[in-house]
C-alpha cells in the first residue's frame, strides 16, 4: 500500500475510449486519487470544468476538444492550465513522456507538483498498456488474415498444379524469396490472378 | 539509375514529420505529398493528421513533429511562451491568406432586424451593439465562438466587435469550439455566432442555419492565415531539408490556385486520410461561388495560396499579431518587438530557398524600440489599423 497523497487531488478524466478511461480510473483509485468525473465525450466540457473545478484534467492528446480547455485557462487563474506550462526546462522529461504516451493534462495553479507527477505517471502507464494491448490485438488479427490468405493461395496452387500441400507451400515460399516479397503479398497476387482467370471456382 | 539513387537516399534519411489540421488550407501540404513535390525536392515527408492546435504546438515543442501547418500566430505565441512552455519556433513560408468569416444564427439575425435601419447596420455590428444595450445586464450574455485563443479568428472577431463599440470581454462571452462542430452548435442554439474558416460559414448559410455577416478580408484586408511553422532548433540543424520543403510547398501553392486543378484537388482533399468529407462540402472553400445569403455585397472571403507576395513571411504581420496579443492582454511585458518579429518570421530563408534576390531598396516597415509602447497602445485603441487592402500595404493611422 503506497502512502496516501498529501492532499486529495481531484481529477477529471476525458476520454472517448471508454475501455481505456475505465482502466485509467481504476488505476487512479487504486493509487488513492479521486476521479470526480469521467466524461466520454466533450459535450459541455467547459461547463463541467467550471462546475466541478477539478485540480487536474486528464485528456487524450488526440481529442479535438483540447483547444476549448486552452481558452478556459486563459480566462481565469482558477481554471486548469496546460501541463506544458509547468514543464521547467530541466524537468520536462515527464511532460515529454506524457505527450509520447498520448496523455495531455491541465493543472490548476498551486497544486503540489509531486502529486501531479505521480498521477501523471499512473495515467502514462495505463495509456501505454492500453496502446500495447491494442497493437497486439491488431497484430493477432492481421496474422489470422495472413494465414487465411496463404491457405487460400495454397489451395489454388494444389488444384492448379495438382500437387500436395508441402509442394504448394514450397512454391509459394520460393516465389516470395525470388521476388523478396512477403508471403502474404505473394498469396494475395496469386489469388487475384487466379480469380481473374476464373480459376478460383 | 538516377531515380534509384535518389530514392535510396530518401529512404535512408529519417522522414520529416509534418503535422496538419484537416482544414481546407492544409491543401498545399497534402498536394505537395500527393503530387510528389516533396519527393521531387529530395525530401521524405510523413504527414500526420492532428486533432487540435494544442496538439500541434505540444508535438512540435517536444520534437514529435518537426514542423506543421500552423495558425500564423502560433510560432509567435510559442516563441514568446504565451499559453505554453517557451519554445523557439519560426516560419519562413506563408501558406495562405484569408478564408475566415463571421456568421450569426437565425434567431439573433431576426432580432437584429428590429435594431437596424439598413443591412449595413447588421454588417458593421451597429445593430448588435444596440441589441446588447437594450438587453441590459440581467440576461446571460450572447455567446460567440472562435477556434483558438491565439488565432486570427479570435482577433478578427474581437476587432469587429470593438469597432461597433462592443467590449469583447464584458458585453459578450467568447468560447472556443473546434471548426467541425461550429454549425451544429449554432443550430442547437448553444452559441449565437462564430468566426471560423471556410467552408463552415458557407455551409451554415446553405443549410439555413445562419447568416454570414462579414469576411475576415473585409475586416483586415489580405492577411496571412496559415504558415509552415517549424521548431527553430530543427530548422537550424536541417537547413537543406527545411529549404527543400519550402520549395515543394511553393510549387504546391501555385498548383492549388490553378482553376483546372480544382476537381482533382477536391477529390484528394476529401479522402479519409485528409478532410474525410464529401467533395460538395469543399466547393465553397475554393470557388468564387457562395450560397445566396440575405445580402448581395461581394464576398471576398476566398483563400489565396499564391501570387503577389502571398507566401513571403512578413515581419510586419508578426508585429501586428503581437499588437493584437497586447490588445487582448496576452502579451505581457515583451520588448524589442521588431527584432523578435524578424527572428520568428524569417524572410531571409524564404529568399534563400527559392533563389530569389531580396530587393534591398524596398522600404520595409520597422518598429523602433523607442516607439513600441506608443504604437501598441494606438493599435489597442483602434487608432492604428491595417491598410484596407491588407498587410502588404502596411498600416494606417485613423485621422
Amino acid at each position: 500500500m503506497s502512502a496516501p497523497p498529501e492532499k486529495e487531488l481531484t481529477v477529471m478524466l476525458v476520454d472517448n475510449e471508454p475501455a481505456r478511461a475505465a482502466i485509467v480510473e481504476q488505476a487512479m483509485m487504486d493509487s488513492g486519487y479521486r476521479v470526480i468525473r469521467r466524461l466520454e465525450n466533450a459535450k459541455n466540457l467547459t461547463e463541467a470544468v467550471a462546475e466541478f473545478q477539478p485540480d487536474m484534467v486528464i485528456i487524450d492528446i488526440e481529442s479535438p476538444d483540447r483547444d476549448m480547455l486552452e481558452n478556459m485557462s486563459r480566462l481565469t487563474k482558477d481554471n486548469p492550465r496546460p501541463i506544458v506550462m509547468f514543464a521547467e526546462q530541466d524537468d520536462s522529461k515527464y511532460v515529454e513522456a506524457a505527450i509520447r504516451a498520448g496523455v495531455s493534462a491541465y493543472v490548476v495553479d498551486g497544486v503540489n507538483s509531486g502529486s501531479v507527477k505521480a498521477l501523471l505517471q499512473v495515467a502514462i502507464a495505463r495509456f501505454r498498456e492500453f496502446h500495447a494491448l491494442r497493437s497486439e490485438l491488431e497484430s493477432v488479427k492481421s496474422q489470422l488474415e495472413d494465414r487465411k490468405l496463404i491457405d487460400k493461395a495454397k489451395g489454388l496452387i494444389m488444384k492448379h498444379q495438382k500437387c500436395d500441400e508441402p509442394a504448394a507451400y514450397q512454391a509459394l515460399r520460393k516465389l516470395a524469396m525470388d521476388r523478396s516479397q512477403r508471403m502474404t503479398d505473394v498469396a494475395r497476387n496469386i489469388i487475384s490472378v487466379m480469380e481473374l482467370m476464373g480459376g478460383s471456382k | 539509375m538516377n531515380t534509384v539513387q535518389s530514392n535510396s537516399l530518401i529512404q535512408q534519411a529519417d522522414p520529416i514529420r509534418i503535422g496538419f489540421i484537416p482544414l481546407i488550407d492544409c491543401a498545399p501540404f497534402v498536394i505537395a505529398q500527393e503530387k510528389g513535390f516533396f519527393v521531387d525536392e529530395g525530401v521524405n515527408v510523413v504527414l500526420s493528421k492532428e486533432a487540435s492546435w494544442a496538439s500541434i504546438r505540444d508535438k512540435v515543442a517536444f520534437n514529435l513533429l518537426d514542423g506543421a501547418h500552423m495558425l500564423s500566430s502560433m510560432p509567435i505565441a510559442a516563441s514568446l511562451g504565451i499559453g505554453s512552455i517557451k519554445t523557439a519556433m519560426q516560419t519562413s513560408f506563408t501558406v495562405s491568406h484569408n478564408g475566415n468569416g463571421i456568421t450569426i444564427g437565425n434567431f439573433l439575425y431576426d432580432q437584429l432586424q428590429h435594431f437596424a435601419d439598413s443591412s449595413l447596420d447588421i454588417r458593421t455590428g451597429v445593430a448588435l451593439k444596440r441589441l446588447i444595450d437594450h438587453r441590459g445586464d440581467n440576461v446571460a450574455p450572447l455567446r460567440f465562438a472562435m477556434v483558438y485563443p491565439y488565432s486570427s479568428h479570435n482577433y478578427q472577431l474581437r476587432d469587429w466587435l470593438s469597432r461597433a463599440g462592443i467590449n469583447p470581454d464584458k458585453d459578450v462571452q467568447i468560447v472556443v469550439i473546434p471548426p467541425v462542430k461550429m454549425v451544429d452548435n449554432l443550430r442547437r442554439g448553444d452559441i449565437d455566432g462564430y468566426c471560423v474558416g471556410e467552408p463552415w460559414n458557407s455551409l451554415a448559410v446553405e443549410q439555413g442555419v445562419g447568416h454570414m455577416l462579414v469576411t475576415g478580408y473585409e475586416i483586415w484586408g489580405s492577411t496571412p492565415e496559415k504558415v509552415f511553422g517549424v521548431n527553430a532548433l530543427w530548422a537550424e540543424q536541417n537547413q537543406a531539408q527545411h529549404l527543400a520543403i519550402i520549395r515543394a510547398l511553393d510549387k504546391a501553392c501555385a498548383w492549388v490556385d490553378v482553376a483546372e486543378n480544382q476537381a482533382e484537388l477536391l477529390s484528394i482533399l476529401s479522402h479519409p486520410d485528409y478532410l474525410n468529407c464529401t467533395m460538395q462540402q469543399l466547393v465553397y472553400g475554393f470557388g468564387s461561388i457562395k450560397p445566396k445569403g440575405q445580402f448581395d455585397w461581394p464576398m471576398e472571403a476566398f483563400q489565396r495560396f499564391s501570387g503577389s507576395d502571398i507566401n513571403k513571411p512578413l515581419p510586419s504581420y508578426a508585429l501586428w499579431v503581437m499588437a493584437q496579443m497586447h490588445r487582448w492582454q496576452q502579451l505581457g511585458g515583451v520588448s524589442k518587438l521588431n527584432q523578435l518579429a524578424e527572428q520568428i518570421y524569417r524572410k531571409d530563408l524564404y529568399y534563400k530557398a527559392l533563389g530569389l534576390v531580396e530587393d534591398k531598396n524596398a522600404i520595409e516597415w520597422q518598429l523602433p524600440e523607442a516607439d513600441e509602447a506608443t504604437w501598441l497602445s494606438l493599435v489597442a485603441d483602434g487608432e492604428i489599423r491595417l491598410h484596407p487592402e491588407g498587410i502588404l500595404k502596411g498600416f494606417e493611422r485613423l485621422a
